[in-house]
């Protein structure tokens, strides 16, 4: 497309949104960001090795990362079939079950924990019936699993409500019509068109996941080298009046994560792009 | 393969879609519905291909009952008004679909779909486009592409929504014949919906023209268009002169079935009068409001009392009459029909 150097666009103030675009960006994450580089910054690398490769650190990167990537797989698979149920099939109360699923973005965190850890301890309504099969869920990894899926369900089901709605009915019966039946239609028709949101929603949730802490805690039981998360383990250093060890870690969760977003939507990028061709 | 449609309801709630239905259509033969947006003609298409269930009635393919057989079990190719072509896959895979999802015994080999497919864009000219993607093809060849798709699996039977009613005219126009030309070398019977009268005249073999659910007329594109079987069909099929019950003289004896006490409708379309400057026996007199040439006709409005009249002239015509605005002359009628005024006339599509 040919375009002149100077476009003229229908609303102006590129130039005013642009700056102030930077300048709320820079106040609310680049300035805090740097700030806790800049202080970990004081420690020398191998201080900083230390702290960061510790027997302690090493298995709460291990509990943060695994537990939130399985809780986002399992919401990746539970909430692609809520998003589906909520957009295709009408049935009573569905205003109000679709409100329920944005309960975990409004709840305080530490409300959801509690609740999670009463309910699923081991004398809990439901924890009672999981005992006898020898399934432990509060106060071990499953129960942290279990309260970051809460809290990143939203996240999922948000995003592939809206592209599930752009499916026009016309295509799958147009698979039909081809001879399709209902899984090959699913598989080759629908999964395809709803991928890329799928991956969005699931880095949403993994991304949310990793952050979370509040809900955590009071699950988890937080024994350390087993259940014993990233963020409670920088908490702690604090506690101890040892900045610079929580900064460390903190450091360490901010790569880890930045490396994985960068890489997860590099893969959506490409998942939402390979279909359109090369540009002619 | 020919479809035998016996006494087909369906009802949406409380309205009824099709009512009582019966339609046979033969092995080989072009066939258009034609009628106004709600008729049930698309309502009808999709009952054939097992998209929607009929409520009562029975649905056959060469005698052989198809009911309740599941669409992807007709053997029935479909083409969509807004293409429904598949976004991901690429033109290739799109045509390819319905032979890759075939049951393993009877799926092809991967070199026998490349060459049926490679065939079928060949076919409707877009082999080019094999490799890219439904978004970078316009309207017309995403449609051609649907047509492929759907006749990759063979079908004896092709049912096409509307299926040039997102394109433009001038590519609208070339498609028709294109499909024409396409259905009379697949020998397969294929039955389209459209509201265009124009289309449904060009290339049909037959039209059936429906409204409210139901069947008005069915015939040959000359059949319905000269002889038209209600009031309807001749308002819906083309532009036409309504005359209410005060006619006398030549204009209502040219009509048959004409009542005495005069309680009729008299039908005559705007190319079937000529326009005289001297008073003729039994002609209407009448003012000259308008005259457009447009194209090849020349179209003349003309106040008949409080009547508005429509004619259409050749040009040869127009240009020996001369005529000018305000002008009297007199109408004579070549072919009128008269249709007996019991029903209040309703609301047709508009004409050409």
């Amino acid at each position: 497309m040919h375009m002149n150097n100077k476009s003229h666009r229908v609303l102006p103030g590129f130039g005013l949104s642009l700056g102030y675009t930077l300048v709320y960006l820079s106040l609310l994450v680049l300035i805090p960001l740097s700030a806790l580089l800049l202080k970990a910054g004081s420690l020398s690398f191998s201080e900083f090795w230390k702290i960061a490769t510790a027997p302690q650190a090493l298995s709460s990167y291990r509990v943060t990362f695994g537990s939130s990537f399985a809780a986002a797989l399992i919401n990746a698979f539970f909430g692609l079939i809520v998003a589906w149920v909520l957009v295709r099939y009408p049935f009573p109360g569905k205003r109000f079950v679709d409100a329920l699923v944005d309960l975990p973005f409004a709840l305080p965190t530490a409300v959801a924990g509690i609740t999670l850890a009463t309910i699923y301890a081991g004398n809990g309504w439901i924890g009672r019936h999981l005992e006898p099969f020898g399934i432990q869920i509060a106060y071990t990894p499953n129960g942290i699993v279990v309260a970051l899926a809460f809290i990143s369900l939203p996240f999922v089901v948000r995003t592939l409500q809206p592209v599930i709605e752009d499916i026009e009915a016309e295509v799958e019966e147009a698979a039909a019509m081809l001879g399709a039946t209902r899984w090959q239609t699913f598989a080759r028709v629908i999964f395809p068109a709803i991928f890329p949101a799928l991956l969005t929603g699931f880095t949403l949730a993994f991304s949310r996941a990793i952050g979370e802490f509040g809900s955590v805690i009071f699950i988890a039981g937080n024994m350390p080298m087993v259940s014993e998360i990233t963020p409670l383990l920088i908490i702690s250093k604090l506690e101890q009046q040892d900045v610079v060890g929580a900064t460390a870690l903190a450091v360490v969760m901010l790569v880890i994560s930045f490396i994985m977003l960068l890489t997860i939507n590099m893969l959506q990028w490409w998942a939402a792009n390979r279909h359109k061709g090369a540009r002619t | 393969m020919s479809i035998e449609i016996k006494n087909v309801v369906k009802r949406f709630g409380s309205f009824v879609a099709l009512d009582d239905i019966s339609l046979d259509i033969p092995t080989g033969e072009l066939v258009a519905l034609l009628g106004p947006s709600g008729c049930g003609k698309t309502t009808l298409l999709r009952i054939i291909a097992g998209m929607e269930s009929a409520d009562a009635g029975e649905v056959s393919f060469s005698g052989q009952e198809a009911t309740h057989l599941h669409a992807r079990d007709r053997n029935v190719g479909f083409v969509f008004q807004h293409y429904a072509l598949f976004r991901h896959m690429t033109v290739f895979e799109n045509v390819a679909f319905g032979l890759r999802v075939k049951a393993k015994k009877q799926r092809p080999a991967e070199a026998e779909i490349r060459k049926r497919v490679m065939d079928l864009l060949g076919l409707v000219q877009l082999d080019w486009l094999a490799d890219r993607y439904p978004s970078q093809l316009s309207g017309g060849q995403r449609q051609r592409i649907a047509l492929a798709r759907a006749l990759a699996v063979e079908p004896k039977v092709l049912l096409l929504d509307e299926p040039f009613g997102a394109l433009d005219t001038k590519v609208r126009k070339e498609l028709r014949r294109w499909l024409r030309r396409l259905h009379d070398e697949m020998h397969i019977s294929s039955v389209f919906v459209t509201h265009d009268q124009e289309e449904a005249l060009e290339v049909a073999d037959r039209v059936v023209v429906m409204n409210h659910g139901r069947i008005e007329q069915i015939g040959s594109p000359d059949e319905v268009y000269s002889n038209p079987a209600s009031p309807f069909v001749y308002q819906f099929l083309g532009n036409v002169n309504v005359f209410h019950n005060r006619l006398h003289g030549e204009w209502a004896d040219v009509g048959s079935g004409a009542e005495a006490d005069g309680k009729a409708l008299s039908f005559v379309r705007p190319h079937d009068i000529d326009i005289e400057h001297a008073p003729v026996a039994g002609g209407l007199e009448a003012q000259v409001q308008d005259v457009h040439a447009i194209g090849p006709v020349v179209r003349v409005e003309l106040l008949h009392g409080s009547e508005l009249v429509e004619v259409e002239l050749t040009r040869e015509r127009a240009d020996v009459l001369t005529l000018s605005n305000g002008q009297r002359v007199w109408l004579k009628p070549r072919q009128v029909k008269v249709f007996a005024a019991e029903s209040p006339l309703e609301e047709a599509g508009s004409g050409i």
